[in-house]
């Protein structure tokens, strides 16, 4: 099959698919300013990479590799990426459940899960540790070190004062 | 001789333990990771006085090399773990409330770094370096306010990672192996080319992340201004370093090709020169150093980018001085995290530590003859030895670079030392254990001066020993199968 | 503007690695060391699923790496969320089928994990797969009744007790004069159930610890989002 004088493979096909799924990851963490699509993003990234290393070890004439009873003599593909595709996944999934807990803890301690508010709020936040005064840090009490305890109330994105 | 794996299990074996053994006795759960990590630093000391400096590779799980996962302890490695081990005692949290799970999480971070240091398998080191990630991220989220950074750091490192393993796949693609000795052996035929340099970029921006090199590295004020300042000496002064070791490995034995050095040295003068300007214009004491690390880490990277055995010379020296300095500086920033305006006249009620700044800070600008001089004098040489115009343009870069950092440091210590202060409140005194284990830091640089021949010297030798990727090939026998496949290719 | 330089960033990439995708030979992999693995798994490891040989006997380590994130990932979880204990009052508990099904699914989906782990030596299959259904059997309970929550000394004593077995049996080899994680036992006959060795019990360990982990940040995570509604 050809589409504008261009011949879709099944390789062509697996490699748009892996790179455009790392794009569109890519895309998404700088774009989204939602954190848990962010998040996401971030995950459908990490699934491109996985293709492609899978994608490394396949070959067109063989089987899985899996010895069955006598036919062990067919060729088989390469195992070792399949491997390290369960590991890249398995650590893909821990790092994926430790961001869903931090963006948690973050909504408890901004009250948002916008990036740019997020953001915003930190960089007041530091200065205001620091003491520093900073533009654009309304809400950040100058002169001493603004350490609430840890349970303080969340903090909503409208009040202007802690 | 095979020990040396405990150093990477026997600390996962305490993380995984730690929570149990602290619920049936709380002492017991204090003085597991301790006695664990003192259990490492004896392990590396005697298989560095069995092995005499001489390089040997351990096959995990009995495999021969390119099938199985092999470690390769050579003196640099056998450094590096040391290191690991000290200075994670070092820094133990020893104060404040015991918490077993952030005592899991800091043996993990050990067990990590010291595969990092030993492992000779590019997936292994991915592995590793994830583990160091999801343990630095937890360790971070610990500060009071340090989620939102925290998260950040998490997806600017995720992505990284992501980079890595298609760098990684790229790889494999051209070449089917892991193992670090197999593919030295396969890289001038398949790697020297432009996929192996769009692998090696993809891998360093990967790494780089926690090397702290430039594009990649804007986690790294936020990240130390908000942790608890223990971990960001560990960061600074550890993970770092061992992220950049990889890359150093990495590039000695795989990717060694001109256009792969001259991307570092442009990252690395890049990440000098962008870090000591931020730096000249931090307003507060953690955001300076973090900045500051950046500059220093850059130099380093500025220093590998020099073919050759001098280059690992100079990067080693300047890599060493700044995990000395940086994590005491972060101890001492404790108590004087606020604003550097604030620190006026803070010497006054406490000498010591500002004593010990001053010495720290000297020796970061490069005053002789503390041990900052020397290594940056071997970083100059190096460059000036080269040529091309890149490198004597990051020669001036660097020599620029110095005079800033020793402006806004010196404006510290005049701060600090400033009599007549005003009105503002003291700065809080700092805690006994912070300046005592600072004091620790600030002995071993003096002791440095003192033993700065037979020092330097023993550094010569490793950088020789890491420099030389033919000898690394001799050490690590391949499987006969596997090396006949490799020449039929 | 920094959105586009991103894009730019992102299209760059995507077009680079197009470039160079399309130079791979597709389909001919070198397989330089998975030849090799593939000829001596069979003498060596003695596992019919040779992905297994490669994940618990040449790749070992990694594996044991892989474990430790899981558990680094909970215990961060663990650390952050944790120490916030519920206060407000969990959703109640939902209606009889959901109750029911749950208890009804919970044997069944624990028999399929462990057939699932026991098998993964000899069919696509393992220690990862069978602990996600092992920690969705423990799970599914909890969805139906969110006022009974996992018991976290119970998964603590698993997960502990289960990574400390898998890094035990590398020990153990180690002692015995071979290489840390060297296969150990008779390797009985290939595609038997009782063969490769110590690798069924190296994936018992593993899927106990996965089912144990998720689980765990399963609940943790369930547990702050209660406390915080």
């Amino acid at each position: 099959m050809t589409l504008f004088g261009l011949e879709i493979t099944l390789d062509l096909i697996l490699y748009t698919g892996a790179f455009g799924l790392i794009v569109i990851g890519a895309a998404g963490i700088v774009l989204a300013h939602h954190l848990f699509r962010v998040i996401l993003a971030l995950a459908i990234a990490e699934a491109g990479a996985n293709l492609l290393l899978v994608l490394s070890g396949y070959r067109w004439d063989a089987i899985a590799p899996i010895l069955s009873g006598s036919e062990s003599a067919a060729p088989m593909v390469d195992p070792v990426p399949q491997a390290m595709v369960l590991t890249a996944i398995v650590i893909g999934v821990g790092v994926q459940a430790l961001a869903v807990g931090l963006a948690m803890q973050v909504k408890k301690t901004y009250g948002t899960l916008d990036m740019s508010a997020i953001r915003q709020r930190l960089e007041a936040d530091i200065a205001g540790t620091a003491g520093i005064a900073t533009t654009g840090s309304q809400d950040a009490p100058l002169g001493e070190r603004p350490l609430p305890p840890a349970d303080a109330v969340p903090v909503t994105p409208g009040s202007s004062a802690r | 001789m095979n020990q040396i794996v405990l150093i990477v299990v026997l600390p996962l074996l305490a993380a995984f333990l730690v929570p149990i053994v602290a619920r049936m006795s709380a002492s017991l759960g204090a003085a597991l990771g301790p006695l664990v990590m003192g259990v490492c630093l004896w392990i590396t000391g005697t298989v560095a006085i069995e092995s005499a400096g001489n390089a040997f590779a351990i096959n995990i799980g009995g495999f021969m090399p390119p099938l199985g996962i092999t470690f390769f302890v050579d003196r640099l490695a056998l450094l590096f773990a040391f290191l690991t081990a000290l200075l994670v005692l070092v820094l133990w949290p020893f104060q404040g409330e015991h918490r077993p799970r952030e005592h899991a999480l800091t043996l993990i971070l050990a067990a990590a770094s010291g595969g990092l240091a030993l492992s000779g398998d590019l997936f292994n080191i991915y592995v590793f370096y994830e583990l160091v990630s999801v343990a630095s991220f937890g360790l971070v989220a610990t500060g009071r306010r340090s989620s939102a950074p925290a998260i950040r750091y998490l997806i600017l490192s995720g992505f990284g990672s992501v980079l890595a393993l298609v760098g990684i796949a790229l790889v494999y693609t051209q070449t089917g192996t892991l193992n670090l000795a197999h593919l030295s052996q396969l890289a001038p035929t398949h790697l020297i080319n432009p996929i192996g340099l769009a692998a090696f970029a993809l891998i360093l921006l990967g790494v780089g992340v926690k090397a702290e090199l430039f594009p990649v590295n804007t986690w790294v004020p936020e990240v130390y201004a908000t942790a608890p300042n223990r971990v960001s000496a560990l960061l600074a002064g550890l993970v770092s370093k061992l992220a950049a070791l990889v890359i150093l490995r990495l590039l000695v034995l795989v990717f060694a090709q001109e256009q792969a050095l001259l991307v570092m040295l442009l990252l690395g003068l890049l990440g000098v020169i962008t870090g000591e300007l931020a730096a000249w214009r931090a307003q507060d004491m953690n955001r300076m150093l973090a900045y500051s690390s950046i500059g220093q880490l850059g130099m380093v990277f500025v220093a590998f980018s020099i073919p050759g055995e001098t280059g690992v010379f100079a990067g080693l020296a300047i890599a060493l001085h700044h995990l000395v300095v940086k994590p005491a500086l972060f101890l001492l920033a404790a108590r004087w995290g606020g604003a550097l305006s604030g620190l006026a006249g803070a010497a006054g009620g406490n000498l010591p530590a500002a004593l010990l700044f001053t010495l720290f800070a000297l020796s970061l600008v490069g005053v002789p003859p503390l041990p900052g001089f020397w290594a940056k004098l071997l970083l100059v040489m190096g460059l000036a030895e080269q040529v091309g115009p890149l490198y004597h343009f990051a020669l001036a870069g660097i020599l620029i670079a110095t005079v800033v950092e020793a402006n806004y440091l010196f404006r510290i210590v005049s701060t600090l030392f400033h009599r007549d202060s005003p009105a503002s409140p003291a700065p809080q005194k700092h805690s006994g254990g912070d300046i005592a284990t600072a004091g620790l830091f600030g002995a071993s640089l003096i002791a440095a001066v003192l033993l700065l021949i037979p020092l330097s010297q023993s550094l010569k030798t490793i950088a020789q020993q890491t420099a030389d990727a033919a000898a690394y090939r001799a050490v690590v026998t391949l499987a006969p199968t596997t090396s006949t496949l490799g020449d039929t290719q | 503007m920094r959105n586009l330089a991103s894009l730019l960033f992102a299209g760059g990439l995507g077009f680079l690695l197009m470039v160079f995708g399309l130079q791979f030979d597709f389909g001919n992999a070198p397989m330089l060391v998975g030849q090799a693995i593939q000829s001596a798994a069979p003498e060596q490891v003695g596992a019919a699923n040779i992905v297994t040989a490669v994940v618990l006997g040449y790749r070992g380590i990694d594996t044991l790496g892989e474990l430790a994130i899981l558990f680094a990932a909970s215990t961060a979880v663990g650390l952050i969320l944790g120490h916030r204990h519920t206060s407000t009052k969990p959703d109640p508990d939902s209606g009889l089928i959901l109750r029911a099904g749950g208890e009804l699914l919970m044997p069944l989906l624990l028999v399929v994990g462990l057939y699932i782990i026991l098998h993964g030596h000899l069919t696509p299959g393992g220690g990862f797969q069978g602990g996600v259904i092992l920690a969705a059997a423990f799970f599914i309970p909890v969805l139906a009744r969110p006022s009974t929550p996992l018991k976290h000394t119970g998964m603590m004593l698993i997960e502990g007790f289960s990574g400390a077995a898998f890094i035990l049996i590398g020990l153990a080899a180690l002692y015995s004069g071979g290489e840390f994680l060297q296969p150990l036992l008779d390797k009985g006959t290939l595609g038997n159930l009782v063969s490769a060795g110590t690798l069924p019990l190296l994936y018992l360990a593993v899927g106990l610890k996965v089912g144990a982990e998720l689980a765990g940040l399963l609940a943790h995570l369930a547990a702050a989002e209660v406390s915080e509604s």
